[in-house]
This record gives structure tokens, sequence and C-alpha cells, in this order.
């Protein structure tokens, strides 16, 4: 998967990844924005910034994520 | 979205229920619950004080000493539940008058501000900002971050990718608004620290002076801890000072914000190296009670090219900044290939090209799509004569003796691997070729420099090499030992640095005096709640972002003047009165719903409303078909949607906004106020079937009555039977 900058983005799922802390449950179906994708887009091992709505802005593991589609966030 | 019940609503309903269905047939059990119930739902409503909490404390201890029914206990252990599991976010509403899950309606949080890893009240200092209040929005700014003039010119600004505003057109330059306060406050000399608590007699140690590390000290000096930093660099501001170029952020904005940070009393050894020049122990002898570390990614990995180590050319990115920044002014070359395509890379190609290069080019193994680096920064490298080399893969820096002839590439295509979409880059056979080149630089990434950490022997350490800490509370797996930044995240941006340093001074705090750590990391704080700004739909509509106005690109190619020159004041309360407020709409949509739906008049133009599935928005369209019945207003909680009338019009307000304006009617025979003209039109075609349409005369409903009643005795007069 790759993340980009501004790419909509949902948590499908819990991660593996030793940074996902119990309170990440909560964000598990949660929509957002990438505000901050890795610097060598987009090495699995690290962690990438999303804002979540309403959940405020996390490094998440990639894993836990996947790209919707960037066309719908689009005003028309 | 996911769909968390918020246990502060959930409770309240549940109580509500209870009472309502008169199941509590003890009097005392009843009263109890009332009372409980009145103390969650200004709980709810953000109206609570430090006091609620105890209060339902004592009620509950209250009903235990009670022995009622069956029904009673039932409620009791529902509460006592509610009450335990979820104390926390009653908490959390109490403090932060803040309601992540949108239930608690009124205090639901702005998109804005929850975007922020540093947790600013968003709306509060746009609203201050348009209202030429700067000293006091940078007061506001400051109560979450201590850097508002650095943030102002270098952060990501995931706010403006949230901003609701983007989804109508772009999103509210709120970075640059902050810059300009900042200035101006400044330069008013109203730019002042808060009156900080008495000192406590703690001390704490922070390891690191850059934003992590000057954002903890900041919130710690507040509360009257004596501070001391330790940092290796000859001044403060860490990366943002070694590696932030000058014609990003000049270094006179960091030096009068850290010296606002100093003059609270803390304390910065500079040119000391924790470990080496001042070890744990002698922290710990001289009364140290907490330690807190930030001492960010400063190591650059290795790119793993043949003849990488063989020349004094290669330099890597994060060194050569730190250089430059500590006065070095020599090219690194006249021909430079930067390998990398992050902000670092561009930083030290434009960097390159301010100290005399010729050439500069950036050369990036993937497409220029899928660079991580700001579009902004890559346009300005753009402008500037930066070349860029995509689909690129060093593979060899050639030379002859020592010096550089140069950079062996390999060029690359994007191929989907087995089982990823990820597309990586592989290189094309016989498509080789080689970058003449006089110097290389690396900017391929960095990572923490653990050395001198000997001491925090205790730390766990990810297996990304950053310091391991539970990110609700920043503390380490050491006691007393506490992270933050890129030390914790790996390299990130500056506002995560300084929000973590700033869940840092609180975790500090709560483990100095005691007190439990939260389980999750904390929801902002809305600081206040400001009026809104009354401008009409099409000025709305109209207000366009302004663009920045950009020094000359010869005087860029050659000096390291600040490049972006910002907004006039104009702009900057214009664009600020652009903010639709999403801290009072929280955009639950029953307005468009209710109009649409219920009265069939569909006027409400607001597809900006759905994160996900955004439509046209305009405002202006609403006063073609609004007919003033008030009916989004009557159900809008949040008071975002008001029916308001003032020198002889009625008008429908969104946030401040005027939807639709009309001039107020009076009834012919009494001179009451009538509703629109509109909306009495609707309410007589509604009605056609069962009451005849008047005349053409303006009458309110009683003069109407009496009117028909006066035709009805008239004209047909009761017969005596």
């Amino acid at each position: 998967m790759v993340f980009r900058r501004g790419s909509r983005v949902e948590v499908f799922q819990a991660s593996s990844d030793e940074a996902w802390e119990p309170y990440m449950n909560d964000f598990i179906g949660a929509h957002g924005v990438v505000t901050d994708p890795d610097t060598s887009i987009n090495d699995p091992d690290d962690l990438i910034e999303v804002s979540l709505q309403g959940k405020g802005t996390h490094r998440l593991p990639q894993d836990c994520l996947r790209v919707l589609d960037d066309r719908q966030g689009e005003p028309s | 979205m996911a769909q968390n019940t918020c246990p502060v609503q959930s409770t309240l309903q549940y109580l509500s229920e209870r009472i309502d269905s008169g199941v509590l047939t003890d009097p005392r059990v009843r009263r109890i619950c009332e009372s409980i119930r009145m103390l969650v739902e200004e709980i709810s409503l953000g109206e609570a004080g430090d006091g609620h909490m105890p209060a339902i404390d004592e009620l509950m201890a209250e009903f235990e000493t009670i022995n009622p029914n069956e029904t009673a206990v039932k409620t009791r252990q529902a509460l006592n539940q509610a009450f335990t599991e979820h104390r926390e976010m009653f908490v959390s509403h109490i403090e932060s008058r803040n309601c992540p899950t949108h239930d608690c309606g009124v205090i639901a949080p702005s998109p804005c501000q929850m975007a922020c890893p540093a947790g600013i009240d968003v709306p509060t200092y746009l609203a201050l900002i348009a209202e030429g209040k700067d000293a006091e929005a940078i007061a506001v700014i400051r109560e979450d971050n201590p850097l508002p003039w650095v943030c102002g010119l270098v952060c990501t600004r995931p706010c403006e990718m949230m901003c609701v505003r983007g989804r109508i057109d772009t999103p509210i330059s709120i970075k640059f608004l902050k810059a300009f306060a900042a200035e101006r406050a400044l330069s008013d000399r109203q730019y002042k620290n808060p009156e900080p608590a008495p000192p406590n007699g703690k001390k704490v140690c922070v390891v690191g002076a850059g934003p992590g590390g000057l954002s903890c000290a900041y919130y710690l000096a507040l509360m009257g801890y004596a501070v001391n930093v330790i940092e290796s660099l000859p001044f403060a501001g860490g990366m943002l000072m070694v590696g932030i170029p000058r014609y990003r952020l000049p270094r006179e904005v960091i030096d009068r914000e850290v010296a606002m940070i100093e003059d609270l009393g803390v304390k910065i050894s500079f040119n000391t190296r924790f470990g080496m020049d001042v070890t744990y122990e002698q922290m710990i002898e001289q009364g140290t009670d907490a330690f807190f570390i930030a001492i960010g990614a400063h190591k650059a990995w290795d790119m793993g090219i043949k003849g990488e180590t063989d020349f004094p050319r290669v330099i890597e990115a994060i060194a050569f900044l730190k250089n430059v920044a500590l006065g070095d002014r020599h090219a690194p070359g006249k021909r430079v290939v930067i390998i990398g395509g992050g902000n670092v890379a561009i930083d030290a190609a434009r960097t390159s090209l301010r100290l005399g290069a010729e050439k500069v080019t950036i050369a990036y193994r993937r497409s220029r799509e899928q660079m991580p680096a700001d579009i902004e920064e890559v346009e300005q490298a753009e402008e500037e004569g930066i070349e860029f080399a995509f689909l690129t893969i060093p593979t060899e820096i050639r030379g002859d003796g020592d010096v550089i002839t140069g950079l062996a590439c390999n060029k690359a295509e994007l191929i989907a691997k087995k089982g990823t979409d990820r597309l990586a880059p592989v290189p094309i056979l016989g498509k080789d070729f080689v970058i003449p080149a006089d110097a290389v630089i690396s900017a391929i990434g960095q990572y923490v420099d653990d050395s001198g950490m000997t001491a925090f022997d205790k730390i766990r350490w990810t297996r990304r090499g950053t310091i391991e800490v539970n990110h609700a509370s920043m503390e380490t797996s050491m006691p007393g030992v506490f992270a933050a930044g890129d030390a914790v995240s790996g390299p990130a941006t500056v506002i995560e640095a300084i929000g973590g340093g700033k869940r840092a001074a609180d975790a500090i705090h709560r483990y100095l005096n005691h007190i439990p750590q939260p389980r999750m990391p904390k929801i902002p704080v809305r600081r206040h709640k400001r009026p809104m700004i009354e401008m009409t739909a099409s000025e709305k509509m109209r207000l366009t972002r302004p663009s920045m106005s950009m020094l000359n690109v010869d005087r860029r190619r050659t000096t390291f003047q600040q490049v972006e020159l910002g907004y006039d004041e104009e702009a900057v309360r214009k664009e600020a009165r652009r903010c639709l407020r999403c801290d009072v709409c929280r955009r639950c949509g029953k307005c468009v719903e209710v109009c649409r739906d219920k009265m069939g008049i569909d006027a409400l133009h607001l597809g900006y409303l759905d994160f996900d599935h955004p439509v046209k928005t305009d405002f202006r369209l609403t006063s073609e078909k609004c007919i003033t019945c008030g009916a989004c207003a009557a159900n809008c909680e949040n008071n975002a949607m008001v029916i308001e009338e003032r020198d002889g019009k009625r008008m429908l307000k969104l946030c401040g906004t005027i939807l639709n304006e009309q001039d107020i009617q009076h009834c012919e025979a009494c001179g009451a106020k009538l509703p629109s003209a509109q909306y009495m039109a609707f309410i007589s075609d509604k009605t056609a079937d069962v009451t005849k349409k008047s005349d053409q005369r303006l009458l309110c409903n009683h003069c109407q009555r009496k009117l028909s009643a006066r035709i009805h005795v008239s004209t047909r007069p009761v017969k005596n039977q």
C-alpha cells in the first residue's frame, strides 16, 4: 500500500506492530487523512502520521491502514 | 467511521430512561438519581467544574447506604460501572470541554483542533486574529504550543489537511495566520509569558533543547518546576536550528521564542553532552526528580553504495545543514547531486544553490508523484532552478583520487511486487547513466543516536531504534524517565515533538505528585468560545485564500533571506474570517435533513458536511428557496443555525453567516410581527384544502380568525331552532 500526503485512509484492523497500543483499538473503523508519510515512501517498518476524524493525529503502523478512493474527498 | 458511544452521553440517556419511566419508586433513590443526572448533563454540556466528580462520588456513596429494591440495585450497579470504567472520559469532558465521539453535540471538537498533534484551539485563535486581537490569539496558542512563530513558518499543518473549508474551496491558511499574529504580538511588545506557579522545589532534567525538550521545559516551568536543559549544541532549537534552513525559518524567530522560555527560569546548559560532560549520576546527586529525553534523530543512514566512504565530498545532508547553520558558507561543490526525496533533500538542494553551487540535481528513485516532500517546497525548488532526476537509483560514486567526478545511476521503473500494491523501483537493464557531480549529499533518512544514553539502562528500545514509550503518558520503561520527539517517533514533525513534550510535562507532573497516568492520550482542550463574526453569504463564499508573496528568485538563489514574505494585515483579517467555526457547527446535518425532508424546501446547500463524500456547497443559494421558517434553527442543538430579528429584518444565520434575510412584516390590523411572506404562502398552500386562502391582506392568525368570525356571524347568522 502506498500512502501519500492527503490520501484518505481507513483504520481497518489492529496492527501486529509493537507500536499498536490498546487504546488504538478505538481507532478501528475511523477514517482520516495521511498528513505525513514516511520519507522513503513507504517503508513498511516506518510509522506514518494520520489525522483521524474525531480521534486526533497519530503515528500509526501501515498494516492497519488502507487507502480509500482518493477521489471521494474531492469537492465536486 | 468508528461509532463509539460516549460513556457520558450513554450514562445520561440511561439515567433519563430510569427516571422518566418511573421504575425508581423509592423517593431517596429518585432524588439521588435526579441529582446525578443533572451533574452528568452539565458534564456533557461542557459546563462542569472540578467539583462535579467529587459530588457524583458523594451521591454514589449515599446511594450505597440506602437499602433499596431490586430495580434500584440494578441502577446503582450500572452507575457504579459507568463511573468506574469510564472515569477518565468524565474527567476528560470536564477538563477539555471536548467530546471526541461527537455524541455530546454541544462540545463536539473541531476537526482542525483534533488534527493538531499539540491540540491547539484553532477556531478560537482564528476568531481572535479576525478581530485583530493578535496578542490574545498568541496567548491561546501558547496554552498548547510554546513556539507559535516557529510553527507559523514550518509546521506541516495537519490542521489544514482536515480543515472543513477545504471541502468547499481551499483550507484556511492556519499556519501563516499564526506566524503573523506572533510577529505582530512581539512587535507590539504584547507577546508575554503566563504567570508561572510558585517554585515547588522539584527538579527535572531535560535532555535536548529541540522543540520537544523546549515544550516540556516550558510547561514544567509554568507548573513551578526547576528545569535544567542539557544541550550539546551551542544554541537551543535542535533540528529547528540545524535541520531547517534559515530561508524557511530565520534564526531570530527561534531565538526570540527560546528567550521567552528562558525568561520563565528554564536553565539551558549549552555545549554540554549528556553522558559525557554531565552524567546521570551527577544529575541525581543534584536532586533531579525526573528526566525527559528529547534527543532527536540526528544520525544519517548509509546509502550502501560503492564509493560512499572513499571521497570527502560525500556528505550527509543532516551534517551539511548543521554545518551551514553553524556558519559554514562554503559551497559543497559546483555540481551537487542530492540523493533522496523528502524535505531534507529539498532543504539540502536549496541550501547548496544558495551557497553558490552551479548545478544542483535531486536524484530520487521513485516518481515525482511519490515524493514525500511538501509540494510547496518542491515547487519553490523548481522555481529556483533545482533539477530533478526521477526514477533514478544511484549505484556508485565515481571519482579520480579523492575528487568525485560523477554519480553512476540506473534508470528505474516502478513495478508492483507480489502480494502488495506497493510499487517498487526496479533498475532497467542497460539503462545506466552518470550524473556529473563533484559533491554528493545523501538525504535518505535519519535515526536516533543513542550514545550517551547508557545510564538509562532500563529503557526499552523499539526495533526501529526509537525509545519505547506508553503514548498516553510518554513514560519509558524506566521509572521517572519520560521521552518524546523524534527519539520516540523517528524522524517526524515539529508539531508532533511539541505535542509530545507537552504531554510529557503533564505526565511528569502526575508522576511526581503520585497522580495515576491516563489510559488514553488526552484530547484537546477548548480554551474559549469566541462570538461568531457576522457576514453575508456572498462575502463568505467570495473570500479566497490569499496568495503568498515570495522573495524574487534572484535573491532566493543567492541569499538565505526568508522566502515567504507573508500576507499583509488586511489579507490576514479576511483569511481568518473565512473560518467556518466548526467548533460551533458540528456538521450533524440535521438542518439539511429537516429543510429537505420534513419541510420539502431543500434550501440548504451544505454539501461540505460529509467528510467522505463532500459535494458542492454554496451558502448564497439558500436565500433563493429559504422561507425563514426556522425549522433548521429549532433542530440545531449547538445554536449554530439561528433565526435572528434585527432592524426590521429576520435573518437566518449559520455560524454568523447570513444565509437569508427578509423584511419583517406586520399585521395590518394589530401590528403584530408576521412570518415572512414566503412562509405565509407556504402555509397557505399546505392548508389550502382545509382553509380558504385569505385575500391579499396581511393579517396575523388572531386577526384572521376574528375576521372569519365576523364574516361568519354577519353573513350566516345562526338561526334559532
